[in-house]
């Protein structure tokens, strides 16, 4: 893919909030069709991030880019997008219907029946006449959901949309996400913290530290990289990889600096590869099995022990 | 622009806080006539005449009409954390300022205008058209009613703007609603006491920039009754006021966090 695809992009994005810096040169790219999670632990910036893309707050330096316009130019491109962020806002005293039907006024949306199908896609609508102020925190976020879906936008930007959902609602929601992604194409931006809920949707990730973006890599790579494996130290990593192809008949493996292969076969049975090593004149210093999921991947990258 | 207002409108048409102080309104004029009607010093009815031209006595209340339907219009949009919906689909702040203001002075002509029908319209119902010497006649407390209005009108929606400005600059409608009325009630007696304990050329301009308040200005509509040039007076101020105010709240909004 080349720039030119990107939906969004952020480059050396900085936010100041007095001495303290919300966003450190946040830099990071969207790119068309991408269900694209952002990973990141409290205040890491993901929330002040989103809000920059939907305008809601300023840069205090970098620069933003959507659908390939900056500066002002931006402003008409959030017409594309569908946002949910933070905690859904409507009025209180209106129904789920009459709220809707508000917004699309307002946004020149034409044909009512747009309500009604926002309310079917978020299975509202039977709570349709029902004002806002009795809503769950569920059906609360299903009906932010449904404003973000009202314009059919092709990039839809959700921060933390399953905090309330029930497990079938994060299931129906899992599956509004890939139905849009794949039907509509919709590139999606989306954080949480159930980070194993990402994992099942996002096609690439973006790991938030500290104000920036340390990583950006996609599901693919992710999964390579935290495929169960044995990981062996050897001291020579040329013989050790001969060995392996001779002796076992594998190329699932990897050579690594320091001296490291990561052998993706014999998991069952280690201890073949070891005798294959030892037989063939190939000391093995250490090994050990290793795999990881999004959540051990994200936590060594920020160097363990705080949850996301 | 229309999109916004439309979508205000239907708002505003299904907040039951419009109807419920649109009612409270209106019995608070039924009990004022029927006072007119009840009790006076001649143990007979005020006639119509009498009665009409105490509007011309309340235009603070047209102030504070102000207050209600920016409150009414705006709807809690900080409280409820509304704002964010309208700015992050890509709708201009400048358009939903405006549209806002528009919205509000929109609800607020209908009120003025629902109000003074039924109120005039009451008295004419209620209260004999002719009395005593002494009251104003039916028709001359009409031209002076109307003169009053004509020069209140570009003075409210001032007030309106200032109300917007304050609502927009504020988080909050109760701290909005304190700052408002010190900005249209009390600003303009603080400076006039300061113009008055001052001597000197300071003291005589801050006496003139007091008398450019609406209040004040409102105030003295009655006692010109037929004068253009007061009247002309009255809606420049009332534009000086929507063109300051208007600037000031847009440049705070467009640097305003949403959250």
């Amino acid at each position: 893919m080349t720039e030119n695809t990107a939906v969004m992009a952020a480059y050396g994005l900085q936010k100041a909030y007095g001495s303290c810096m919300a966003l450190d040169g946040a830099s990071m790219m969207v790119r068309r069709g991408d269900i694209y999670g952002l990973v990141g632990r409290n205040g890491a910036g993901k929330t002040t991030l989103m809000r920059m893309i939907t305008g809601q707050s300023a840069p205090t330096g970098g620069e933003l880019e959507l659908f390939g316009a900056a500066g002002k130019a931006i402003r008409r491109q959030r017409q594309r997008t569908g946002t949910m962020i933070e905690i859904p806002s409507f009025s209180p005293f209106l129904t789920a219907r009459e709220n809707l039907e508000y917004y699309r006024l307002q946004r020149g949306i034409p044909g009512r029946q747009t309500v009604d199908e926002a309310l079917e896609l978020v299975e509202l609508t039977s709570a349709g006449a029902k004002k806002f102020k009795s809503f769950s925190l569920g059906m609360k976020q299903r009906l932010g959901l449904g404003l973000a879906l009202m314009n059919r936008p092709d990039f839809l930007i959700l921060d933390e949309p399953i905090n309330g959902l029930d497990p079938e609602g994060v299931a129906e929601f899992r599956q509004i996400l890939r139905r849009l992604n794949a039907e509509r194409q919709t590139t999606i931006l989306i954080s949480s913290h159930i980070l194993s809920e990402l994992s099942s949707v996002a096609t690439r990730y973006g790991f938030m530290e500290q104000g920036r973006i340390i990583e950006e890599i996609s599901a693919e790579a992710l999964h390579d990289k935290c495929r169960t494996c044995l990981r062996l130290e050897v001291d020579d990593t040329a013989k050790a990889a001969a060995v392996l192809q001779s002796q076992l008949g594998t190329d699932k493996f990897e050579v690594l600096p320091g001296s490291v292969i990561q052998l993706y076969d014999c998991l069952d049975d280690p201890k073949r590869a070891s005798y294959a090593l030892a037989q063939n004149g190939v000391a093995l210093l250490a090994m050990e099995q290793k795999g990881a999921d999004l959540e051990a991947y994200f936590l060594s990258l920020i160097g363990g022990g705080r949850h996301a | 622009m229309l999109n916004y207002i439309r979508a205000e409108v239907y708002k505003l048409l299904r907040r039951p806080y419009t109807y419920i102080t649109l009612a409270a309104l209106l019995a608070l004029e039924a009990l004022f006539a029927s006072m007119f009607a009840f009790h006076n010093s001649h143990s007979m009815p005020t006639p119509f005449g009498g009665a009409i031209i105490s509007i011309v006595e309340m235009g603070a209340i047209g102030f504070c009409m102000c207050l209600l339907t920016g409150d009414i219009v705006f709807a809690g949009q900080y409280k409820n954390s509304t704002l964010k919906n309208e700015v992050s689909f890509g709708l201009s702040r400048t358009r939903i300022y405006l549209g806002k203001l528009l919205a509000q002075t929109l609800l607020s002509l209908v009120y003025l205008a629902i109000m003074m029908v039924f109120f005039i319209g009451l008295c004419a119902v209620c209260l004999p058209m002719e009395g005593p010497a002494g009251f104003y006649s039916s028709g001359d407390a009409l031209i002076i009613v109307g003169y009053f209005l004509a020069a209140g009108i570009p003075l409210w929606i001032g007030g309106q703007a200032a109300m917007c400005m304050c609502l927009f600059l504020v988080n909050g409608e109760m701290a909005s609603s304190f700052l408002y009325v010190g900005i249209v009630f009390v600003l303009d007696t603080v400076i006039e006491l300061a113009g008055l304990l001052i001597e000197g050329g300071f003291g005589n301009l801050l006496l003139k920039i007091q008398q450019h308040f609406p209040a004040p200005l409102l105030d003295g509509a009655k006692e010109v009754v037929g004068d253009p040039v007061y009247l002309g007076q009255a809606w420049l101020v009332g534009a000086f006021w929507v063109i300051v105010c208007t600037a000031i709240g847009l440049y705070g909004f467009h640097k305003k966090e949403i959250k």
